[in-house]
């Protein structure tokens, strides 16, 4: 097992935890105290802030070669999936609104940050995805 | 067979050098071991550099290891040679 899949998979753990978390937290708040307070939930994404920890967790492989053409072209091809993503959930984030509001409706600027975070994660999340696709159930074993 | 249709012998090739081991062979020619395993399972198709550091570590042509499509070796065709 290398340390593209570790990573990738340690990546894929902490968003779906995250997301998870924060969907319960705002569904609860939600529930408990009604929309306005229901976005106070999203706090539990900074759980996200652990992925910063991924170069000290995971040291370089031992051996001569750590990285080679193969481990590129994957990571190259996630990344493109990734970039993808983003793109495909940023143009639907900013898109669904106009039609479900409108032209001549309005949206709190509040979102911008939002849509920008969740291209961000939706990124991060398709490529540590496709990285463990492409290195497959051992790893690269 | 790699989805663009090559094949190799490299398995065959590493018991003729001396039982060469995956991580020795990585070492020479600049790669993973993970990567000569891919490539001996037929899952990864190496670029035509990587290829040539192939051959030339086992002392022979490009052909003798990797057989596009169904054809064969150059040692197999000829078994007596």
């Amino acid at each position: 097992m290398n340390r593209a899949y570790k990573i990738a998979r340690f990546t894929v753990i902490v968003i779906l935890a995250s997301c998870v978390l924060s969907g319960t937290a705002c569904l609860i708040i939600y529930l408990k105290l009604g929309l306005a307070k229901a976005g106070a939930g999203l706090a539990f994404l900074g759980i996200c802030g652990l992925l910063g920890l991924t170069p000290f967790m995971y040291r370089k492989d031992r051996g001569k070669v750590w990285c080679d053409e193969r481990d590129i072209e994957i990571n190259r091809r996630a990344a493109l999936i990734g970039f993808c993503t983003a793109y495909l959930v940023m143009g639907l984030a900013c898109m669904l609104p106009f039609f479900i509001l409108g032209p001549r409706g309005t949206a709190s600027v509040q979102w911008l940050p939002m849509i920008f975070m969740g291209g961000g994660l939706s990124h991060y999340l398709a490529h540590s995805v496709a990285i463990l696709v492409q290195y497959g159930k051992g790893g690269g074993q | 067979m790699t989805k663009n249709g090559l094949t190799n012998q490299i398995r065959r090739h590493r018991f003729n050098h001396g039982e060469m081991t995956q991580q020795q062979l990585a070492d020479r020619v600049g790669v993973t071991r993970q990567t000569i395993i891919a490539m001996e399972a037929d899952k990864y198709a190496p670029s035509l550099p990587l290829a040539f550091r192939i051959a030339r570590t086992f002392n022979l042509t490009i052909e003798e290891v990797f057989m596009y499509g169904d054809e064969q070796s150059p040692q197999q065709q000829n078994p007596g040679a």
